[in-house]
């Protein structure tokens, strides 16, 4: 029989023909391969969470190994001399095992809480730029929605996990949170009872939790985190207003290979930076905070940060209770209010702001050009207030570390937390407001007067000036350059600036290079636009 | 303004056959693009086949990918060497951790930044323009669709059979509480069982036998025990007592000083607690009536009790009444004796309920 | 007697103490320096010149308590009065306070205080181990009261037994990590860190300023050793495994951390990455 030769280079070529008989993925393969992303540091904040989240999954794995959920109470034996003896749950006996019996067992497990406060911070970070920069429009309100609803999960998340080790510093937080349980009105003591069964602590908060935090609640972001992305791959990512950016294209770079490329390079930045940070600095050292036990607790006992702005507004509110005096009386305590009432608000209001902003601006349309922040000054200073109002919050939560190092005093604190929480969001609003009108302003006149150049001039008549540097040729009338339109996109303030908005030749490090030479090779003839494409105006004029 | 329009990318110049072969495979990619609404508007090598700056580049790549392989074998080597086992003190093992994290981080950074430069570098620059169409895609689809949704509806015929509707509704909705049942009912607990949110560990035992105040290692406490400016934490001496199981029971108990004493104790008559002190001894519950903590700062010189959690403070020697924070019920008061044997025994539980408020705390 | 250097040395702490501002700051202090030293040079002469007024009041002193008092009588008798009375709105009174809190006041340099204020802070100290000595011999023999025992105060110390008593009785003011925190109103539990052990052994014993008392009635001696060994050795000796602890302020410096380190490091990469090259 003749053996047929074996040809590998005509391997891949094989193999995915037969796919494609089987599966006919030829065309949508195609579509999904060919995707335009436009390209923007800002828009890079989003998968830094991503990335934290599979950073998440993969340390969380490994941590199951050696977790156990449970509440019996053991005698401690193991390296950690100087608790050996101690009595306590298993589950912080199993985490104190993670950190000094399981070789490598300490640096995932501070990697994974250093990628669990990345996972919130650029959360946060990148709602932030969606905000700010309109990006949350129609067509995007559902993902806006998604987004701060990922917020709150990833809060769950964050908190169910903290509680797990069982320490003494999470014990308190989860007596804390039961006290928040125990204060919502007529079903408090129902829920919390149920949720603990029976009276806190109880025996069980901690498998329940476990189950929540490594199943139940990863599922759910899972889940929420595909919903998202799904989403704007459909939708197609926003961008920055620009030459030959319109409302109905995206101008970047196609996803493969060069976007795919920075996308998987950044992935590894992120994971290494957590690496780095779960080495370098010590995260949330249970040793030393002994078992969880009613009695005990520390000065400055804190949450992590993302549920410090609760905590804050927890320390701010008076001690004002409602009682209800029918039959034996009833209280609402003044828990209920910075603890339940204060996060749905906040709920409701950043998970409806897109439709209130286009009720209040009666805009429904499509979209896909971002605005700077600027622009919009109503929104832009509304954002400011929030984030003050989020700042305050969340410093007061930290008020007692503030008044300690810094000897103030920790009733000061509290009353300036307090005044601050009134007073400081209405005077950021009125600043930025203000501060956008001024920048806006400046835009218009370099448009209308050209660059200040710092150089002056003396006029015949004495008078001095100074020179500006128009944008545009003289060749309006009478010798003035004509005035150009503002186009939503960076104006050039400094001579050193003009020209910089193209694609000019700058590096990072090395600020001006050579030119390089454009050499064609022969396999990449240059390109040329469609005639269509070629008369684009809303750039042009700028540069 | 751009002379664009939807209609016009469709048509756009003729699509090129494929299978051409003068075609070169970039032709074939661009052509594909364009099926897809992309122009290649711009894509231009960054660096010259076989230049300088593109072996410069090239090496510089290849460094960080070995860096990177030179720092997992670091890694693989510190992992498997190094002292990792605690030991008291600053020695090498409290380095293990660190060492990982940098070779681990900085071998992930290595092969980060070596495709990150590889992509940024060395690859051609390209600006692509795609066409969005997230405008209604075809008005007649959506016409149709909408017509085969209303089309289902009518020929089930629920608007002329109404009853069908209504009966279907009425019998799946229990069918949702069943899906509901067993979580709500496995979970459920009664919370005033045995009387659980209103008593404490101090509660007196069968036949009214006072319980005794012991310390976290069970020792009973006698009236020496405790300095005068001094705190102690106490628990009710029963099984259990020091322990979570009891975690509304913990008592904080204070000696307070001569004139103090006398404060407090005109304090706890104002209130009709005049027995509630035993000579120059307080006892008040140390979990805070806000959230739970631990309320256990005192402060012996002015007799202030903070509690860290949220800055709550109670004035001790006026009932622990709360002068500041968020709290808004003072600390609930054990009162205390001593009995025939010398040791603090409760007189009685609480007298009031312990820990945070809720809805139907009376 | 207290030569002339000492008194230098004790102003000098003082004028360490506060921010020296310039021009109109300095003739304030001048004119403070002046009073102080005139005070001083009464004090001093009142000794010299009237040895003899409370010898017949008191039961006669020790060479040590002879000593202290010398000491006493140029540097607390502003505040604390004679024969450590105490003078009302000044200083407390001294009587019954032991020698344990003279080492503990004295020693971590808080007392003579710099000024009054809602806490007295810890400086360094004023006085030598041996005037600090004498100071507590005199303050003893005033009035009695705790003293800490000589020896090594860490012998046969249990750490576990330490931690759980740390724990219970100390970390709700001076944290978990021993960093300390914040009272009411100004005040605070100070950093263990400084502290030697018998400086937390006096403190326990005497409860100074606003620390309760922990009395060898209350936790007894070899207790106070399991504390003292846990706070010496496993909060302050033994290395942080995981890295560097952030000054061990819990969630809110690792919230910093995040954002300061974590979330800039990465901003600046996503610049580098999207930026033009």
């Amino acid at each position: 029989m003749k053996r047929r030769k074996f040809d590998a280079a005509a391997l891949p070529a094989k193999s995915a023909r037969a796919v494609d008989d089987r599966f006919q993925v030829a065309t949508p393969l195609r579509k999904l391969l060919n995707k335009v992303f436009p390209d923007h540091w800002s828009f890079l904040l989003g998968e830094i969470a991503l990335f934290s989240f599979v950073v998440l999954l993969l340390t969380g794995v490994f941590l199951t190994f050696f977790f156990e959920p449970a509440m019996t109470e053991v005698i401690y034996n193991g390296s950690y001399a100087p608790l050996r003896g101690t009595p306590m749950s298993a589950a912080y006996a199993s985490s104190l095992d993670i950190s000094f019996d399981v070789r490598g067992g300490l640096i995932m497990r501070q990697m994974h809480h250093w990628s669990a406060l990345l996972f919130m911070a650029a959360i946060v970070v990148h709602m932030l730029r969606v905000f700010f920069t309109g990006a949350f429009r129609k067509p995007r309100e559902t993902n806006w929605i998604i987004g701060s609803l990922l917020f709150w999960v990833g809060f769950l998340a964050g908190f169910t996990g903290y509680s797990l080790p069982d320490d003494g510093l999470s014990g308190t937080g989860l007596r804390i949170a039961s006290a928040i349980i125990l204060s919502i009105p007529v079903i408090g003591s129902w829920v919390s009872s149920s949720i603990f069964g029976g009276e806190f602590p109880g025996t069980i908060i901690i498998s329940r939790f476990f189950i929540a935090h490594v199943l139940l609640i990863p599922g759910l972001l899972v889940a929420l985190i595909s919903v998202h992305l799904g989403l704007v791959f459909k939708q197609k990512h926003t961008q920055w207003p620009g030459p030959g950016r319109t409302n109905s294209n995206v101008v970047g770079e196609r996803m493969f290979p060069r976007y795919a490329l920075k996308q998987g390079g950044f992935f590894m930045v992120v994971f290494g930076v957590i690496a780095l940070m779960g080495g370098l600095f010590q995260i949330n050292p249970i040793w030393l905070f002994g078992p969880y036990e009613a009695w005990v607790v520390s000065a400055a006992s804190q949450p992590d940060w993302y549920v410090m702005f609760l905590d804050g507004s927890t320390r701010l509110m008076p001690g004002w209770e409602i009682s209800i005096p029918i039959g034996d009386g009833y209280v609402i305590p003044p828990l209920f209010w910075p603890t339940v009432v204060l996060p749905g608000i906040l709920v409701g209001l950043s998970t409806m702001y897109p439709f209130l902003e286009a009720r209040r601006l009666k805009d429904y349309k499509h979209h896909n050009l971002l605005q700077r922040p600027r622009d919009v000054p109503a929104r832009t200073a509304v954002g400011a207030m929030a984030v003050t109002f989020y700042i305050v919050l969340t410093l007061s939560g930290a008020n007692d570390v503030i008044a300690d190092k810094f000897q103030i005093s920790l009733n000061a604190m509290t009353w300036a937390g307090r005044i601050g929480l009134l007073i400081l969001p209405p005077i950021a609003y009125y600043v930025t407001y203000r501060l956008c009108l001024g920048l806006q302003q400046h835009d218009r006149e370099v448009l209308a007067h050209g660059v200040e150049t710092g150089i002056i001039k003396r006029l015949p008549d004495g008078r001095f000036v100074e020179v500006h540097q128009p944008l545009t040729s003289a060749d309006g009338h009478d010798g003035h350059p004509p005035a150009l339109d503002y186009v939503g996109w960076v104006v050039p303030k400094k001579m050193n600036r003009l020209g910089a908005l193209g694609p000019a030749i700058r590096g990072f490090f090395y600020p001006i290079e050579k030119p390089a030479e454009a050499p064609v090779s022969p396999g990449h003839p240059p390109v040329e636009a469609r005639p269509e494409r070629e008369e684009i105006g809303s750039g042009e004029s700028r540069r | 303004m751009s002379t664009h329009t939807e209609h016009q990318a469709q048509q756009g110049p003729e699509p090129l056959d494929v299978n051409d072969p003068r075609l070169s495979r970039f032709d074939v990619v661009q052509e594909g693009a364009r099926r897809d609404d992309i122009e290649i508007v711009h894509y231009e090598p960054q660096v010259a086949p076989g230049s300088k700056a593109e072996r410069r580049l090239t090496r510089t790549v290849a460094l960080m990918f070995l860096l990177t392989g030179a720092f997992a074998t670091a890694f693989l080597v510190v992992y498997i060497w190094w002292p990792w086992q605690w030991e008291p003190g600053a020695g090498g093992d409290k380095l293990y951790t660190p060492l990982l994290g940098v070779t681990l981080g900085l071998a992930l950074l290595g092969v980060g930044f070596g495709i990150l430069t590889w992509g940024k570098k060395l690859l051609p620059k390209e600006v692509s323009i795609q066409d969005r169409h997230d405008q209604v895609d075809n008005p007649e689809d959506r016409k149709i669709t909408g017509e085969t949704m209303l089309y289902l509806a009518d020929e089930m015929g629920v608007r002329r059979r109404p009853l069908l509707g209504i009966s279907l509704l009425a019998g799946l909705a229990p069918v949702g509480a069943v899906a509901a049942a067993p979580l709500i009912g496995g979970l459920i607990e009664q919370p005033h069982k045995n009387n659980q949110m209103f008593t404490t560990g101090f509660h007196p035992a069968e036949g009214g036998r006072k319980i005794r105040l012991i310390r976290e290692d069970g020792r009973p406490i006698r009236p020496a025990d405790v300095s005068v400016g001094g705190q102690l934490t106490v628990f009710p001496g029963i099984d259990g007592g020091v322990s979570n199981l009891h975690a509304d029971s913990p008592t904080l108990l204070i000696h307070l000083r001569e004139d103090d004493a006398q404060k407090s104790r005109a304090a706890n008559e104002r209130k009709g607690h005049g027995d509630y002190m035993w000579g120059n001894y307080v006892a008040y519950s140390k979990i805070c009536t806000h959230a739970g903590c631990p309320a256990s700062l005192y402060e012996q010189q002015t007799n202030r009790l903070l509690c860290p959690c949220h800055q709550s403070q109670f004035l001790i020697t006026d009932n622990a009444k709360p002068i500041f924070g968020p709290a808004n019920r003072p600390l609930p008061q054990l009162p205390i004796e001593v009995d025939e044997e010398g040791f603090f025994v409760a007189k009685s539980d609480y007298t009031e309920t312990i820990g945070p408020d809720f809805w139907e705390r009376p | 007697m207290t030569s002339d250097n000492d008194r230098r040395r004790g102003l000098l702490a003082r004028l360490r103490g506060r921010p020296v501002a310039r021009s109109r700051g300095r003739r304030r202090l001048g004119a403070a320096v002046r009073l102080f030293a005139a005070l001083m040079l009464a004090g001093g002469a009142y000794t010299v010149f009237a040895p003899g007024v409370q010898a017949q009041d008191n039961p006669p002193l020790t060479a040590a308590g002879n000593e202290g008092k010398a000491l006493f009588d140029v540097s607390c008798v502003t505040c604390h009065g004679r024969n450590a009375q105490g003078i009302e709105g000044r200083g407390p009174s001294l009587i019954g306070v032991g020698s344990a809190s003279v080492e503990f006041q004295v020693g971590s340099g808080r007392m003579p205080m710099a000024r009054q204020e809602a806490q007295a802070m810890r400086k360094p100290p004023v006085f030598t181990d041996e005037q600090v000595r004498q100071l507590g011999q005199y303050i003893q023999e005033l009035g009695g009261g705790p003293q800490v025992p000589g020896g090594d105060l860490r012998e046969g110390a249990n750490l576990s037994t330490g931690g759980e008593l740390f724990r219970i009785n100390c970390s709700q003011c001076h944290a978990f990590g021993g960093g300390g925190g914040a009272l009411s109103s100004g005040k605070y539990a100070p950093s263990l860190a400084p502290a030697s052990d018998r400086q937390i052994y006096a403190a326990m014993l005497s409860g100074p300023q606003n620390m309760p008392v922990f009395g060898d009635n209350q936790i007894t001696p070899e207790e106070k050793a399991d504390i003292i060994a846990y706070i010496q050795e496993t909060l302050k000796h033994d290395g942080d495994p995981g890295g560097f602890n952030l000054g061990r302020y819990g969630p809110s410096t690792e919230g910093l951390a995040i954002f300061l380190v974590g979330i800039v490091a990465l901003v600046f990469a996503s610049l580098w990455i999207a930026g033009k090259s």
